[in-house]
């Protein structure tokens, strides 16, 4: 293993904790500017109909309104992240002729306060036409149903398919098969930060935009596509974002509206979404139809796997279409698979768009087949990690036609979380009413698939340095609270060997910050803007190692090394000058011309999917009430291979962080729904564990050195989001008898499952 | 929404406060913790004009346990107040229990106990264990003082016998006659920070010769008011308690509630849980009180 700067695997605390514990962080709806304008949206309280009339007169004579805008006034460019196929971009800012779901935006206004907003959209009429409407994929898709949107037939927006390897032989010839459905549902990212944008109009036609966002770049686009303006006449700018777990990666209908109408009146314009606007119309985790079959040879060797799936995606494609590949990615990915076959299908309904969220399209692929590897254990008497340990795959395989995996801490992940959860032992010396359930994972970081259509560098990175010692890193990577504010410093001062107080951070700002970046999705923003960062530091430190070497008078043999502030000749440490007079030497060399320098990144020769692999397994251990039906998570075990972590404790905050959503997933989050309406909007109906929910956990990192990550490092924010569903419907089994193939496991099912409810 | 506008007043006596809240009669709402009525005036279900607040009526804020007076708790008591007080954990655990477990510790130092029965939210946690204590509602308004056994405080979801222009002055209930145990469950999908889908009170007290001299079962969430059960508590009261009784007592409980299907939980499931909560705290106050006999 390679050996690190110092600062690489510290807990260096959170840079922007303290501003953010004392308030003092600025939040988009903390910004007010001068003339300010309150927007309201009208949504479409039916979940399927056609627009027939709309009258906005009302509205416009409102005194303190400025303005009211329906689709017709718009450009009507539609829009979606998939612009690398442009039939997928299926949304409009504002309906024009139909609307497809409850909440589905029909108007905007702007007005002087929210409350003169609020009455005039109550005083906009809409005549509509209402029309059969769809609620589950399995209607979606049957013949004769009514479509949700004209040009996809049979209501499928995307279909996916993979297949390779003797499928239908293996089964042919397997020792033991089986063959399940699964069901898993849509839960919420419930980020703490609702929705919320503010849009000022600048000079020349141009529009500032600090919204709630985890990809300013993406909406930079999209916005001045759908606006009709060039690309650079948006600024999306820098602001704190109270979290996005997938659910912020879009043009939403507000940017579009509130930039719209401050270029229209001159003012500037802001939207705030309620928790129960957010809860009811927001975008929501994939619920999936999942058919998987698998078979095994004698040996326990994983021959082949069918797997179909039926995505329910809501009225619009949102980052669906990405869900769907990646679902039939992620159905072969941790387990070596010599036959797969994947038919992966995109299904409109008439409800909330589903989107991107944490672990996209993994969390359900994964409760499907980790559940299947445990029945097939038990069946074929093989111990559940055992069976794992057989298939699982090692440094050097390859995923057909998607990528090689460069490093695997797989089976040691399985080794560790089997020792440190005590598994052999408790499961010799079982309790009634106590069960321990395994689950495994692997997942990306970052993806490579370009269906944005970038034309420019994944990630960029532009460091500048003073001769006070300081540095000054530009980027366009957006911290939306998962921590790059801190480990993009820590990279960036570990390889310059600066203390991390010395490097400032101007980031998110798409004048302001090099072309471009992605956004913070798919785990990609530690290796992806990591090595754009060591890129151009290593320009830096070629610009002032010449200085040492001048004033040194060194060999051409000698090396330099960057610690402490200072650069030191690694052979004899006493010649050795500060940062800031390395700096300063070089900048009277270049006669005045300021030390900058470029990096950018974009994984070129790494498959389709993604350039490294993460690795890992969990154990859950339960104890269910036989007559409650409830569960309680006694502890969770987890071992991982995140390749080298940059900062640990950014790691173990995003494991907290991941039991705490697994746990949600698994048990008490669901959307109780009606006719399209959802009806629990607030978080005392929509339960998210809270803190006091908590299990214990102990966990273990298995390090291993990613040659593509910076530093060695690769995944760990939504890897471990994965494994809780279905190590917990494991454990759930293992001390009931009763095996959850549709989440979540609430209490009822499990008595039902129990025989014990009538 | 944001909060329309309205006047909030401040009394320092309860004879203020009277006055006050005669004055703008139905245009008032007295507030104390405001942790159920403020949420309501923010969603527009409440609109009212005037807030008179409790929080600096001194004759309000008091709790206190005698083996004379039993437990007082004042109109302006908090939850977390009440919980902490001495001599409640001991001679009443399932209100101890409640106080210290329901809504969230930020709700449980502003809101009260007065204030969770006044809202007579079906699911009202405090509710079912200060009913198997017999506790009274003794109220004052411009008319005077009167008292009202809690069991007929009720008078349907959200609503009481408690006139508009009236105050809860205490919350009463008589020192539980020993050897006694009770107990109060709930049951909801979160483990802490949730309303309650289904609670269960239950209190047995015995006589010298091990036989139920008293026993009372209460249920919240899943009748429209929390409400006691007579038929229930009377097939164990008189007898020698064993698991038969108790169970028949339970299903006798789980038998008299009517749930509804909701967000939270199917009524199916609600009524059977009534059943399961009933023995368990049957079991457990039976347990407490032949402890106490020893």
């Amino acid at each position: 293993m390679k050996t690190n700067p110092k600062l690489i695997g510290q807990s260096v605390p959170r840079l922007d904790a303290p501003q953010k514990v004392t308030g003092q962080a600025i939040y988009t709806d903390d910004i007010k500017l001068p003339g300010m304008l309150y927007c309201k949206m009208l949504t479409s309280p039916l979940p399927h109909a056609r627009i027939k009339r709309i009258d906005v007169s009302k509205a416009r004579a409102l005194p303190g309104v400025k303005d009211v805008i329906i689709g017709e006034d718009t450009p009507k460019v539609k829009y979606g992240n998939w612009r690398l196929v442009p039939e997928s971009q299926d949304e409009l800012p504002l309906a024009v002729d139909k609307v497809r779901f409850v909440g589905d935006e029909v108007a905007a206004v702007a007005a002087l306060d929210p409350e003169i907003a609020e009455k005039a959209i109550s005083l906009i009429e809409v005549e509509y036409e209402e029309l059969p409407a769809l609620y589950t994929v399995e209607d979606s898709i049957a013949d004769g149903a009514p479509l949700i949107h004209e040009e996809s037939k049979g209501n499928v927006s995307l279909v996916r398919k993979i297949n390779y390897g003797d499928v239908d032989g293996s089964f042919a010839s397997a020792h033991y098969v089986r063959e399940d459905t699964f069901r898993v549902h849509a839960v919420q990212h419930a980020y703490m930060e609702p929705c919320a944008s503010i849009a000022a109009p600048d000079e020349g036609g141009r529009v500032t935009l600090w919204t709630s966002t985890q990809t300013p770049y993406i909406v930079q686009c999209l916005l001045a596509s759908t606006l009709g303006i060039p690309e650079n006449h948006v600024r999306v700018m820098k602001v704190a974002v109270g979290g996005g777990f997938g659910g912020k990666m879009e043009l939403r209908p507000w940017e579009f509206c509130c930039a719209f109408m401050a270029l229209r009146t001159g003012r500037p314009v802001k939207f705030l979404w309620s928790r129960k606007e957010d809860l009811s119309f927001g975008r929501r985790r994939h619920g999936m139809t999942l058919y998987s079959k698998i078979a095994f040879a004698k040996d326990g060797k994983l021959i082949a796997k069918d797997f179909q799936v039926l995505l329910d995606g809501g009225a619009y494609n949102a980052m669906g279409p990405t869900a769907t590949f990646l679902c039939g990615t992620f159905g072969n990915m941790a387990y070596r698979l010599p036959a797969y076959r994947y038919f992966g299908r995109h299904v409109y309904t008439n409800k909330p768009p589903a989107s991107a969220m944490r672990g996209f399209g993994a969390p359900q692929a994964y409760f499907a087949m980790e559940s299947q590897f445990s029945m097939a254990a038990e069946e074929m008497g093989f111990d559940p990690i055992d069976l794992r340990i057989i298939n699982a795959m090692e440094e050097g395989d390859v995923i057909p036609e998607v990528a090689t995996v460069s490093t695997c801490g797989f089976k040691e992940s399985l080794e560790k979380v089997r020792e440190l959860s005590g598994w052999d032992e408790k499961r010799k010396n079982r309790q009634p009413g106590h069960g321990l359930g395994i689950s495994a994972y692997s997942f990306i970081s970052g993806g490579v698939f370009n269906w944005f259509n970038t034309k420019y560098n994944f990630s960029a990175a532009e460091v500048r340095v003073y001769d006070d010692g300081t540095a000054h890193l530009f980027s366009m990577a957006c911290d939306i609270g998962q921590g790059p504010d801190t480990v993009l410093r820590q990279i960036l001062a570990a390889d310059l060997g600066l203390s991390i107080d010395k490097v400032r951070l101007t980031a998110m700002d798409t004048a302001q910050t090099p072309k471009a970046d992605l956004g913070s999705w798919g785990s990609r923003v530690t290796l992806m803007n990591g090595n754009a960062i060591l890129e151009a530091t290593k320009k830096i430190k070629e610009m002032l190692i010449p200085v040492l070497f001048a004033e040194f008078d060194l060999n051409q043999i000698q090396d330099l090394a960057f610690e402490d502030d200072h650069i030191f000749v690694k052979s004899n440490p006493k010649k050795r000058m500060s940062f800031a007079q390395a700096v300063y030497k070089a900048l009277r060399g270049r006669r005045g011309e300021p030390l900058v320098a470029q990096g950018y990144y974009t994984p070129r020769n790494k498959g389709l999917v993604s350039p490294a692999f993460s690795f890992g397994a969990q154990v859950a251990e339960v104890t269910v009430d036989q007559d409650t039906g409830l569960v309680k998570v006694d502890k969770i075990y987890t071992a991982h291979d995140c390749g080298v972590p940059i900062n640990k404790k950014a790691v173990e905050g995003q494991l907290e962080g991941a039991i705490q959503m697994g746990l949600g997933y698994t048990l008490s989050e669901q959307f109780v729904m009606k006719d399209g309406r959802t009806l629990n909007s607030t978080f005392l109906d929509y339960k998210v564990p809270t803190a006091l929910d908590m299990p214990p956990s102990e966990s273990v990192e298995v390090e291993t050195y990613e040659p593509e990550g910076p530093f060695g490092a690769k995944e760990a924010g939504e890897g471990l989001a994965i494994p809780t569903a279905a190590a917990i419907g494991h454990a759930v089994y293992e001390a009931t008898g009763y095996r959850c193939k549709d989440l979540p496991i609430t209490p009822e099912k499990v008595l039902r499952g129990l025989g014990k409810l009538k | 929404m944001s909060l329309a506008h309205f006047e909030v007043h401040q009394p320092t006596s309860l004879a203020q406060a009277l006055d006050l809240l005669s004055a703008h009669r139905a245009d008032a709402r007295v507030l104390c913790g405001g942790t159920d009525l403020v949420p309501k005036l923010k969603a527009g279900v409440i609109a009212i004009g005037h807030l008179i607040s409790l929080k600096r009526v001194p004759e309000l804020d008091h709790v206190s346990f005698s083996p004379d007076q039993g437990l007082v708790i004042g109109g302006a008591a908090r939850l977390s107040d009440v919980a902490e007080a001495p001599g409640v954990a001991e001679n009443y655990p399932g209100l101890a229990h409640a106080c210290s477990v329901m809504a969230t510790t930020q709700i449980r130092h502003m809101g009260t106990v007065a204030g969770n029965i006044a809202n007579a939210a079906p699911s009202g946690d405090t509710a079912a264990p200060l009913l198997v204590h017999d506790a009274v509602i003794n109220v004052v308004g411009p008319g005077g003082r009167r008292s009202i056994p809690l069991a007929d405080f009720f008078a349907g979801p959200g609503a009481s016998v408690l006139d508009s222009l009236e105050i809860i002055e205490t919350i009463t209930a008589p020192a539980p006659q020993k050897p006694c145990g009770s107990q109060y469950l709930r049951l909801s999908a979160r483990s802490l920070v949730d309303i309650a889908a289904v609670g269960v009170a239950a209190l047995i007290a015995l006589d010298g010769a091990g036989r139920v001299n008293r026993c009372r079962l209460a249920m919240a969430a899943v009748a429209p008011t929390p409400r006691r059960c007579p038929e229930a508590e009377a097939l164990l009261e008189g007898k020698t308690p064993d698991a038969g009784l108790i169970a028949a007592a339970a299903q006798a409980l789980s038998a008299a509630s009517c749930p509804i299907d909701d967000v939270r939980s199917s009524a199916a499931y609600r009524q059977q849980m009534v059943g399961v909560l009933a023995r368990r705290a049957l079991e457990h106050s039976l347990k407490l009180a032949q402890g106490g006999a020893q």
